[in-house]
């Protein structure tokens, strides 16, 4: 690393006089991946992955150019033609790009951990993915699927403004699913979460806090009851989210409006716009009273947790939405600079060959006061939906429909039989000013989210959401058919 | 690995640390460039120049599969002795795993100088005449316009010897007024078909017309789908409903229809690389040769597509559809989808609807139930209602809930005009674009509204 750094710094002195500004980033990952199908191991992979991404504002536009050829003669090669391409990016520049002010930070992060995921041997892994996979093939469920994966990402920033941060981030995750299989049909449950499972900057303590074993036949359990459950019933009921459902909720209907670069058309051509317009700021009222949404990159364990964002900002908390109004904006140096405001260090790149982009961190909803029992008391008819099957919105976040893995009815404040396919509609703020109960902080729970989809080159960040279950009245449902 | 010396050089190498196994490898090596343009400016502009070598160790029915980016002698020799370690450790797999013999491949990619030797500033000079073009009429420009060389090479221990090299080049651009916006994409691997003229001509043509949306209350309707609706939708049918892992699994409403006719006559949609506009790959990714796979050929419900270790595992035929093994637990997916043409003009089908909906684009689509492989999406950038067989207005956009069986039932008319557009599934990787032509169909369902 030290190395690196040191070829690093010999880059930007041969840049510096020839930019208004440059960041270089060595990203080097180390990944393993490991995948179980049937109570059989169906792949396990070990990767490496380093580069070197250099950007930097030449002519009063952005360039960039990311290379894995490490030697100093490349990596000049490489400036060379980041630089090239900022003197093509000012052809078209209407001003001169401008960041937000910011330290000068020489700093150092590591995730704690308390068990390293790769010191923990192959085979105590696989053997207990082969395991839960195994335990989960019971009755109808004729498929069973889960997966694990560990990252160690070690980042070296330095920049003209004199910064120098070396960060090293640990994830862990992963999860299982089981799908009973009937005549053309088939329902599948997912535990911790779907698409995935769940994730934490965190070590293998976090696997083993999943209790995989332990959750695997009541997931398999649900499965076969879904296959011979009803629809779920089309109307307009009160609704109960579950924690990992409502993580998707926040995720689509506030993580990506929020989202500075939106609003001013960044992404319109392939992801879209907001509705959350800067008109907005500090006077929309986005829901309820009891819904109060931070941006807090400095949560222990948060799968969007960090010491330092791809801008060399230091990781914060700053308020999104404050008890209904909409107050905040997830932003980078340059889009935070448009508005007078300082960066909340939200740019974020997935890898050393994709830019930095303005993007969620943890996203969470704060809980509220009330016990799950009560909250879910004071409904004489509804739904408890959880976990996500499928999701759309509008590119300007505001038509949503969720369909959830499983739904149970609520009749006079309790659960009651459960139903398939559910699926529930909203227009984002009406949705929200609809919320009238969170539960406590004993529900709550940070859940990540490996697989955020951004930008061109396209860029799956890792982002995540804390919640607590919630009730929403009046919500248009139904069933996928 | 410029040429297919250093490829052979590369497996070569492979051999000589690895000893006593076999082997399976995948290298690729690429320089990616793409300007991408917003408010009528570049905003973000990059470029990438990568590796990418997979080694999977063999050890009869256990294997080890290490990823790197290096070309480093140290490292490739230290992660081959990972992969060994992992294959001697690690469970047996349920199937008996055999590697694929030598191929021969029939079709390669095309390789354009042309676009290997863009530059930064040519695309910014086409993306500025476009901006020029466009703020002439009131209108802002975004979009993205991407270059790329890429080689790719797939071997094994057996002697299959996969090289291939090709070009591309994909652009997208939305132009937006208030509520006034258009799409156009274009995407090829010969930078010479590429008309900016064309295409800013094409975007404000129905920019100008999708002014003044006025909203219409959901419900089944007739539609019109544009080439780009009908590939956004045939790429997901494909993800669906054609995956032969799902198939033999029991999971698609392919498993439960073989051989069932199923639509009209003149459905016929194919995961064809041959045909001649799309943009084929010559084999997949353990080197099996791509072939042609009539997905529903006649209106009847025909196969899906296989890959290496479905194949193995259910005693099929792999289709050359086989994905890298990071992606290998989703099974296969087609990778150059094709909707046979019909003998209609979109003229004619406009002409002939009394009242309908012709769709340009869809946007967030998704899978709400793989059986009846019912989607759900938003429409985007120019949606427009039609009577009496005229375009009379812009609508507002609105979501649809429609299951493509149901729509594909009652599809009358089919162009004879195809276009090749880029897929939209972002995860799916290797998947290439599809060739659509424009259709109508008189079931689709709208389900909601939105404000815009």
């Amino acid at each position: 690393m030290f190395y690196m750094k040191e070829i690093l710094k010999d880059i930007l002195s041969w840049l510096e006089p020839k930019v208004n500004y440059a960041d270089l980033r060595f990203v080097q990952t180390e990944e393993e991946s490991i995948q179980a199908e049937n109570g059989i191991l169906f792949s396990h992979i070990v990767s490496t992955n380093q580069g070197v991404g250099i950007r930097m504002l030449a002519d009063g536009a952005w360039g960039f150019a990311a290379s894995n050829n490490l030697d100093k003669a490349s990596l000049q090669e490489t400036a060379a033609k980041a630089l090239d391409i900022a003197r093509a990016s000012a052809l078209t520049k209407k001003e001169d790009v401008k960041l937000a002010s910011e330290g000068k930070h020489t700093d150092t992060y590591i995730t704690p951990i308390t068990k390293n995921p790769f010191q923990v041997s192959p085979a105590e892994k696989i053997d207990l993915l082969v395991k839960a996979t195994r335990m989960m093939l019971k009755d109808k469920v004729k498929k069973s699927e889960g997966s694990f994966n560990f990252y160690k990402t070690n980042k070296i920033f330095v920049s003209t403004e004199g910064s120098e941060i070396e960060q090293t981030i640990f994830e862990s995750g992963g999860g299982i699913t089981a799908y009973a299989l009937g005549e053309g049909d088939f329902q599948k449950r997912s535990y911790p979460s779907s698409f995935g499972g769940d994730y934490a900057t965190r070590g293998y303590e976090f696997i083993e806090e999943m209790n995989l074993l332990e959750n695997a036949e009541r997931i398999a359990e649900e499965a076969n009851q879904l296959l011979v459950a009803p629809s779920a019933p089309e109307g307009v009921t009160d609704i109960v989210l579950g924690g990992p459902q409502l993580a998707l909720q926040v995720h689509e209907s506030c993580g990506h409006p929020v989202e500075l670069d939106r609003v001013l058309g960044k992404e319109i051509s392939y992801a879209g716009g907001s509705f959350l317009t800067l008109d907005k700021l500090n006077s929309f009222t986005y829901g309820s009273p009891e819904v109060t949404i931070v941006a807090d990159a400095t949560v222990p364990g948060g799968l969007g947790t960090f010491g330092y964002d791809d801008e060399g900002v230091p990781a914060s908390k700053s308020y999104l939405v404050n008890k209904g109004k909409f107050v905040g904006y997830l932003m980078s140096r340059e889009d935070a600079f448009k508005l007078g405001l300082k960066s909340n260090g939200a740019a974020r790149a997935v890898s050393w060959d994709r830019i930095p982009l303005v993007r969620m961190t943890n996203v969470n909803l704060l809980p509220g006061n009330l016990e799950l029992d009560k909250l879910i008391g004071e409904i004489k008819e509804g739904l408890y939906l959880d976990c996500n099957k499928s999701y759309s919105i509008d590119d300007k976040r505001l038509n949503f429909q969720f369909a959830t893995e499983i739904a149970q009815e609520i009749k006079n404040g309790k659960l009651g039989k459960i139903y398939k396919n559910a699926i529930y509609q909203g227009i984002t703020p009406e949705f929200w000013k609809s919320c009238d109960g969170i539960s406590s902080g004993k529900y709550w729970h940070i859940w990540g989210v490996p697989s955020c989809g951004k930008g061109q080159p396209n860029q799956f960040i890792h982002v995540a959401h804390g919640t607590s279950p919630a009730r929403f009245r009046k919500v248009k449902v139904g069933a996928s058919k | 690995m410029k040429d297919i010396n250093s490829g052979k050089e590369l497996v070569n190498k492979i051999n000589s640390f690895i000893k006593n196994y076999n082997f399976e490898i995948i290298a690729s090596e690429g320089r990616s460039e793409l300007t991408r343009f917003a408010e009528s400016y570049i905003h973000q502009n990059v470029a990438e120049t990568n590796f990418a070598l997979t080694v999977k160790v063999v050890n009869k029915d256990r294997v080890g599969i290490v990823k790197m980016n290096s070309i480093d002698d140290h490292i490739i020799s230290e992660n081959i002795e990972k992969a060994t370690e992992i294959a001697k450790i690690s469970p047996k797999l349920y199937y008996h795993y055999r590697l694929l013999t030598p191929q021969s491949y029939k079709i390669k990619s095309k390789y354009s100088k042309d676009i290997a030797n863009f530059t930064p500033l040519n695309r910014a000079q086409l993306v500025k005449q476009l901006i020029k073009e466009v703020n002439k009429r009131g209108y802002e420009a975004a979009g993205a316009f991407k270059t790329e060389e890429s080689t790719l090479l797939v071997a094994n221990s057996e002697g299959v010897f996969a090289f291939d090299r090709g070009t591309k080049v994909d652009f997208n651009c939305v132009i937006t007024q208030d509520n006034s916006t258009a799409y156009a994409s274009f995407v090829d691997s010969d930078i010479s078909n590429f008309n900016i003229k064309k295409i800013t001509n094409e975007l404000l043509s129905v920019a100008f017309k999708n002014v003044d949306q006025v909203e219409i209350e959901p419900g089944v309707y007739t539609a019109i789908l544009s080439p780009e609706a009908a590939a956004t939708i045939l790429d997901y049918t494909g993800y669906a409903a054609f995956n032969g892992k799902t198939i033999m699994e029991g999971k698609s409403f392919v498993s439960h229809n073989q051989g069932k006719k199923i639509f009209p006559e003149i459905i016929t949609v194919s995961d064809d690389p041959f045909d001649e506009f799309t943009m084929p790959i010559p084999f997949d990714m353990v080197g099996c040769s791509r072939k042609k796979t009539d997905l529903i050929k006649d209106g009847v419900i025909n196969d899906g597509v296989y890959d290496h270790f479905t194949a193995l595992k259910y005693n099929r035929k792999c289709t050359g559809n086989t994905l890298p093994p990071e992606h290998a637990s989703l099974g296969a997916l087609p990778f150059n989808l094709v909707m046979k043409e019909g003998s209609n003009s979109v003229e004619e089908m406009i002409s002939s609807t009394k009242k309908g909906i012709y769709v340009s684009r869809f946007h967030y689509v998704n899978i709400l139930n793989p059986m009846s492989i019912q989607l759900t999406g938003m429409t985007r950038d120019g949606t427009f209602l039609i009577e009496n067989g005229k375009i009379v207005r812009a609508i507002k956009n609105m979501r649809f809930n429609t299951s493509v069986v149901d729509m594909l039932k009652a599809v009358d008319m089919i162009s004879k005009e195809k276009q090749i557009k880029s897929q939209v599934i972002p995860s799916s990787g290797l998947v290439g674009p599809v060739v659509a032509p424009y259709f109508r169909t008189s079931n689709f369902t709208f389900s909601s509204k939105t404000s815009f």
